[in-house]
């Protein structure tokens, strides 16, 4: 693996008595697509802002690009902040290109890229237009080009998805994958599982301001055994005699119409080798008749939860 | 150096591109231009007024009818002068003229000091054909020729079937529906609208007020005395003024002739007059005294001062609401992550200035079209003045004040800006600056009238007042030790403050929720870092 992109060494931030961010520590490599995930509240944006050199670490060290300060290098970083924001009055292919100016490109190349890029990602008709004319989705994907226009080699997205309808989230996360494919490394934050999944390499999780994980997917998924779950009227209990189960639980149906029929949903979390024939097997020779066998790796949403679900809870309750 | 111009650029471009802009550079133009236009037309579009003389008495309508007579000449004699002025031929530093000429400036010098005398002088002497005769040499060759001013008040006989004998109370109650516009009378054939009714009762004589009748008068039973005016429309006062001064005159002589008083010794006598002259110490004998240019010159300060006050009041509109857009819309993250918070105020800084510098260049220059697409008697004289203006060292004061002037108010407002989050808030907090820059404006006459007194010296060492006081101040000779020792002042001032504003807006710029207490701000100038 290449020298890292970027290094956070026992990063700490604290406002008065609140830590923010504490004791993080982070190593990025080139080229990688990177998901900074964690509930609301949990210090993402702080992180990203000291990454940033927007509000400086109160103690602990950053190095960006080779550099102390993001504002050594910040022509070679592209950033999309939490709260999206653009002049309203300006068009949409001048405000591309004034912020690439800003990291230093020609105004002619500038321009050139602006509409380059709307052109690509399905802008080009509202080029000419003014950012208030646009909703906020167009907006936001405006945003995101803007701060991609420069080709930064590090492009740090602070929740890049939220507000997008499915399909604009698919471009986006095309975009991305474009990025990571030139090259380019991409932080992004979110809370939605789904584009942590299929976009990213590598992840962290973090809560509270503290990291609880930090690897690649597979290692997440690792983290909550593998689990079965089957729908049947018939008494599964002697399943959990069989080796390689761990725990069975009942779950609450799905919908209604399958308690009024009698039947229950069970999960059932196997170890990390176990062979779920075994289990389908089982009930078959038991007679148990099975109207559902489904097994799946646990999500990453269920690592999420099973992470931070309770800390997370006890947070939005405080 | 670049990202600060790129900044400076876009604010520029997009202040440029709004409405509001727009509306400030062609505003004052077209509203001056409207004042100059109406104002000048509107002496002559005064509709003509008819009016009634009834005189019971037999004795002071003569004098009522020379009153009006006498205005409308005040009339003819007012637009000669102008045109007098407008067609002169330029004399230029040429050798003392000829008697004549002698003549036409003690007209001109007459009408200026007391008008009243010059009136009778210029009637006397024949009137407008003698003076239009009298200033032919003098005019330039391509001169227009002199149109008279049409009358404005025409005298109209009363109905056929108004007993004019009548008491003074009927005739009224019988005029009211005319007077009121409610009818209408005929002269020449044509309906017009009766404008005042002027009844001269046959007792009038009885009602003449002496030094020693005071206490009659102020035992008035509440009914009028002496002559009655009757108009709809009392806020025109030139009709019944020149009736009052000339009835009044005619009083007096008929007085003096009673006591047995010369009227001609009188007469002189009241036209006798020693001349003041203004003079200016700081030039040279000869040139010492003080002409209209000068004068205005004096003055002159007082107009900049407006045009800096004006100015910064527009850009302070800038300052606000563009930090306070980028920062509620948070833009100004993406802008810190390409540039120093320094860059930015410094952009931005440097770009509203500009805006505020095109629009008053933008004045200045339709100024100047004004001027050239619409010459007349009056603009010849802003010429004159425009002149002076330029060759005068008040130029550059106004250039140095404005900029330091804008640099120490902008500064503030933008640390303002960048603590608030709405309009709403920053109004609040920029209500006490708002009332330290009309200290400047309301003391401006009084500075003018004593440019080196204690108030301006004072005023001059406080650095918020010191572009408008010393601005205000510029054409009286201020004491070296001012001049120098409040530029100082107002240069180390200016930099202190756009130096802890810089602070300021650094923190203040990412906060959100509510503006801070002072105590916070405090902590912020002293705080490096954020």
């Amino acid at each position: 693996m290449s020298t890292p992109v970027l290094t956070l060494e026992n990063v700490t931030k604290r406002y008065g008595d609140f830590t923010a961010v504490d004791q993080i520590n982070l190593s990025i490599p080139q080229g990688s697509v990177y998901g900074f995930l964690g509930p609301n509240g949990a210090g993402k944006t702080t992180t990203i802002r000291m990454i940033l050199d927007i509000i400086r670490p109160d103690t602990g060290h950053i190095d960006v690009l080779g550099h102390r300060s993001a504002m050594d290098v910040r022509h070679r970083i592209g950033y999309l902040p939490e709260e999206k924001g653009l002049y309203k009055k300006m068009k949409v292919w001048a405000i591309i290109s004034y912020f690439a100016t800003l990291k230093g490109m020609s105004r002619s190349a500038a321009r050139h890229k602006a509409f380059e890029l709307l052109e690509r990602y399905g802008l080009k008709d509202f080029a000419e237009s003014s950012i208030e004319s646009l909703s906020k989705g167009m907006g936001q994907k405006v945003q995101v080009l803007a701060s991609i226009a420069h080709e930064p080699e590090l492009v740090i997205l602070d929740e890049p998805f939220s507000g997008l309808d499915p399909v604009n989230q698919e471009v986006l996360e095309q975009l991305i994958k474009d990025l990571s494919a030139n090259g380019q490394t991409v932080i992004f934050s979110t809370h939605i599982m789904q584009h942590a999944e299929r976009l990213c390499q590598r992840l962290l999780l973090i809560t509270q301001g503290r990291k609880v994980f930090d690897g690649t997917v597979s290692e997440a998924h690792a983290i909550i055994p593998r689990r079965v779950v089957l729908e049947t009227r018939g008494d599964i209990h002697s399943v959990r005699a069989l080796d390689g189960v761990l725990s069975v639980q009942e779950q609450p149906p799905e919908d209604g119409s399958a308690r009024a029929n009698g039947i229950r949903q069970w999960e059932l979390y196997v170890k990390e080798q176990a062979d779920p024939q075994q289990i389908l097997q089982h009930c078959f020779e038991n007679g148990v008749s099975l109207s559902r066998f489904d097994f799946t790796q646990a999500s990453l949403h269920d690592v999420f939860v099973h992470l931070v679900g309770k800390e997370a809870r006890e947070h939005n309750f405080r | 150096m670049r990202v600060t111009l790129l900044i400076a650029w876009r604010e520029f471009m997009e202040n440029v591109k709004t409405k509001g802009f727009w509306i400030g550079v062609l505003l004052v133009p077209i509203v001056f231009f409207l004042i100059f236009h109406i104002s000048s037309r509107l002496a002559t579009a005064t509709p003509t007024r008819y009016f009634m003389l009834i005189d019971q008495s037999g004795e002071y309508g003569g004098a009522v009818a020379t009153a009006i007579s006498r205005e409308h000449q005040r009339q003819v004699m007012q637009e000669f002068m102008r045109y007098l002025q407008a067609n002169r031929v330029d004399m230029g530093g040429a050798p003392p003229p000829q008697a004549p000429a002698n003549q036409l400036d003690q007209l001109l010098d007459d009408f200026g000091n007391d008008e009243v005398s010059a009136l009778d002088d210029w009637l006397s002497n024949g009137g407008l054909d003698m003076a239009l005769q009298m200033a032919r040499p003098y005019l330039r060759e391509d001169a227009p020729p002199f149109t008279p001013p049409r009358r404005q008040f025409i005298a109209i006989d009363p109905p056929a079937d108004l007993d004019t004998s009548a008491p003074p109370q009927t005739i009224v109650e019988y005029m009211r529906p005319y007077l009121n516009g409610e009818r209408r009378l005929q002269h020449d054939g044509t309906a017009v609208p009766l404008f005042a009714l002027i009844l001269v009762p046959a007792n009038v004589a009885g009602d003449v007020v002496r030094p020693d009748s005071l206490e009659r008068l102020m035992l008035s039973d509440g009914t009028p005395s002496g002559v009655q005016y009757w108009a709809a429309n009392l806020t025109d006062t030139r009709l019944p003024n020149a009736i009052q001064a000339s009835l009044n005159n005619t009083i007096r002589q008929q007085e003096f002739t009673a006591q047995g008083i010369d009227i001609q010794a009188v007469r002189d006598i009241q036209r006798t007059r020693l001349p003041l002259s203004r003079l200016d110490p700081g030039k040279q004998l000869g040139e010492a005294e003080v002409s209209m240019a000068d004068t205005f010159r004096q003055w002159a300060p007082m107009g900049f001062v407006y045009l800096i006050f004006i100015s910064l009041m527009q850009s302070v509109q800038y300052l606000l609401s563009n930090t306070i857009e980028e920062k509620s819309n948070r833009i100004i993250e993406v802008l810190l992550a390409s540039v120093t918070p320094g860059e930015l105020m410094m952009g931005k800084l440097l770009g509203i200035g500009a805006t505020g510098i095109t629009t008053i260049l933008a004045w200045i220059t339709s100024f100047f079209v004004f001027l050239q697409l619409y010459q007349t008697v009056e603009t010849a004289a802003i010429v004159q003045i425009l002149d002076v203006l330029l060759s005068s060292d008040l130029i550059p004061y106004f250039v140095f004040y404005y900029l330091c002037c804008y640099a120490l108010y902008a500064g503030i407002f933008l640390a303002i800006g960048s603590l608030c989050n709405t309009l709403k808030e920053a109004q609040s907090l920029i209500m006490p600056l708002i009332m330290i820059l009309i200290v400047p404006v309301l003391t401006m006459s009084f500075v003018a009238q004593d440019p080196n007194g204690t108030m301006a010296r004072v005023m001059s060492w406080i650095p918020l007042f010191t572009p408008f006081t010393m601005m205000n101040r510029a054409a009286a000779q201020p004491p070296m030790v001012d001049v120098v020792g409040t530029t100082i002042v107002l240069v180390l001032t200016t930099i202190a403050v756009l130096w802890l504003s810089g602070r300021i807006f650094r923190q203040g710029i990412l906060r959100t929720g509510q503006p801070p207490r002072i105590v916070e701000v405090w902590r912020m100038l002293r705080r490096r870092r954020v």
